[in-house]
């Protein structure tokens, strides 16, 4: 008899860019749930629209964009290809590039994660002092003050 | 929005009439026998004094350029801003010509990927347009598409010159005219919080680009064509800014080690690297350590700007509760230095 009550996957959201921080959380989150079943993840790469005040014309603002999109493309890929190494079937890794206005990429990672439904955020901390954390902000430490409803792992 | 009424499509005034409209504001003896005219300013060196800047078909007698700097020392020369007269009026201007620049600015050992952005101060003069908090002036463009932004003059002098003047020493100054300052400085960051809930940044917030104008008191902020490039918190170094002006305004100055090793021994053997400012680490941030007669709701704002801070303030709005709080424990109403 075929079991109506199907289990729905836990879909995880590895927030990268390309940082070795980001990559320390891709291969952890490989090494911990490859082979495991039961999960999908979803590698989202957020790129904050720049705005028109850094740039001469529109169209090196767009060449900018562009040139982040193809590296970020490119970085994805490789990182998909990690996570299906490490034991997760090709039909359960997606990957995201996402440009937009972003005052915070914090917020726009956990805007993210609930569009999507996904119960557990990973993302990487590149271990700030605390002078930077007061001028820039840490985008780990507002994913940690501002998620709801999800696990945040922060991989160091 | 730039005002897209280009200069090359209005009619160029003569020679005789511009002698005469400036004849109305010089002595005879000041006025040019031969008047430049200028409409393309993309070579602002070129733009000197006694010329004729044509924008809009209006014309503006450029007088001296502007200097840019702090304690009176290595004050810059900004040859990209120029005073000048509206000719049609009479009324004393600032000219910003377009100076584009791209530069990494250092504070303390952080790096900052900034830029000068003349879209950027055209953007927000139309933004606080009739704010009493800041300098007021609209945007055109010259023949040949600079972004040239025409500001008021502001009459008066900068806070940080005027801070230092106030009261005999500092508990005269604490008592008689910092809460007055105080509430002028709330209002300040409002001002701020206002271009922030617009997603804009100042992006140079010091002291001394703050003026008291002259014309009915109020403090208006100036100069808003820096941008930097933000990471996560995009109003950090606006906010870090406004922390400065505060400790500056509650110390009637920077508080220094210096200082305090010539006037102040025995403060400074009190004082551990979580006094100071957490970038600039000579300026002491917790001043109840020097004055104690500093209130605990005014230290604790302070002490979100010291090295030992634990939790720093996101955004204005945490900000601006703590001043309410700490101005209703100064307990002084607003008064008198408003009027000087």
């Amino acid at each position: 008899m075929e079991n109506s009550g199907k289990l729905k996957d836990r879909h995880i959201l590895i927030a990268l860019d390309e940082s070795e921080n980001a990559r320390r959380a891709l291969l952890y989150a490989a090494d911990f749930l490859g082979g495991t079943p039961g999960f999908r993840a979803t590698l989202l790469r957020i790129i904050p629209e720049p705005p028109e005040d850094y740039f001469d014309s529109d169209e090196e603002r767009n060449k900018w964009i562009e040139d982040r999109r193809s590296t970020a493309k490119e970085m994805l890929e490789n990182y998909r290809k990690i996570l299906i190494q490490s034991g997760f079937r090709e039909d359960k890794v997606d990957v995201l590039i996402n440009v937009r206005s972003c005052p915070s990429v914090a917020k726009c990672i956990l805007d993210e994660q609930k569009r999507l439904g996904c119960c557990t955020v990973v993302v990487g901390r590149r271990g700030i002092s605390k002078k930077e954390e007061f001028i820039f902000g840490s985008t780990s430490n507002k994913i940690l003050h501002n998620g709801k409803n999800c696990a945040v792992w922060v991989i160091e | 929005m730039v005002n897209n009424h280009n200069a090359v499509h209005a009619e160029k005034p003569g020679q005789e009439d511009l002698r005469d409209m400036i004849a109305r504001y010089l002595p005879p003896e000041r006025v040019p026998k031969k008047v430049k005219v200028i409409t393309d300013t993309s070579d602002f060196f070129r733009v000197d004094y006694d010329d004729v800047v044509v924008l809009d078909g209006r014309p503006y007698l450029i007088r001296n350029y502007e200097r840019e700097g702090r304690f009176s020392i290595d004050e810059q020369p900004k040859f990209w801003v120029k005073r000048a007269i509206d000719l049609e009026d009479g009324s004393l201007k600032i000219i910003k010509m377009v100076f584009s620049e791209r530069f990494r600015a250092k504070v303390g050992d952080m790096i900052f990927e900034c830029v000068r952005s003349s879209k950027k101060e055209a953007r927000i003069l139309d933004l606080v347009r009739g704010h009493p908090n800041f300098m007021h002036g609209f945007s055109t463009r010259d023949s040949t598409g600079n972004i040239i932004r025409i500001i008021d003059y502001i009459p008066g002098i900068t806070m940080d010159i005027l801070i230092s003047r106030l009261g005999r020493n500092h508990e005269d100054y604490f008592y008689n005219y910092f809460p007055s300052v105080f509430v002028d400085y709330i209002e300040l960051v409002e001002a701020i919080a206002f271009l922030h809930r617009h997603g804009e940044k100042h992006g140079d917030i010091r002291r001394d680009h703050i003026i008291k104008d002259k014309r009915g008191g109020r403090y208006r902020w100036i100069d808003f064509d820096f941008n930097y490039w933000h990471k996560e918190n995009m109003f950090g170094y606006d906010l870090f800014g406004l922390g400065n002006v505060l400790v500056y305004l509650a110390g009637r100055g920077d508080v220094t080690t210096q200082y305090l090793g010539h006037n102040n021994q025995a403060a400074l053997q009190r004082l551990t690297i979580d006094d100071m400012n957490i970038i600039f680490n000579n300026r002491v941030v917790n001043l109840k350590k020097i004055y104690p007669y500093i209130p605990d709701t005014l230290n604790f704002v302070l002490l979100h700007f010291s090295a030992g801070a634990e939790v720093f303030y996101d955004d204005t709005g945490q900000l601006l509760d703590d001043l309410n709080e700490a101005r209703d424990n100064l307990n002084v109403a607003h008064d008198s230095v408003r009027e000087e």
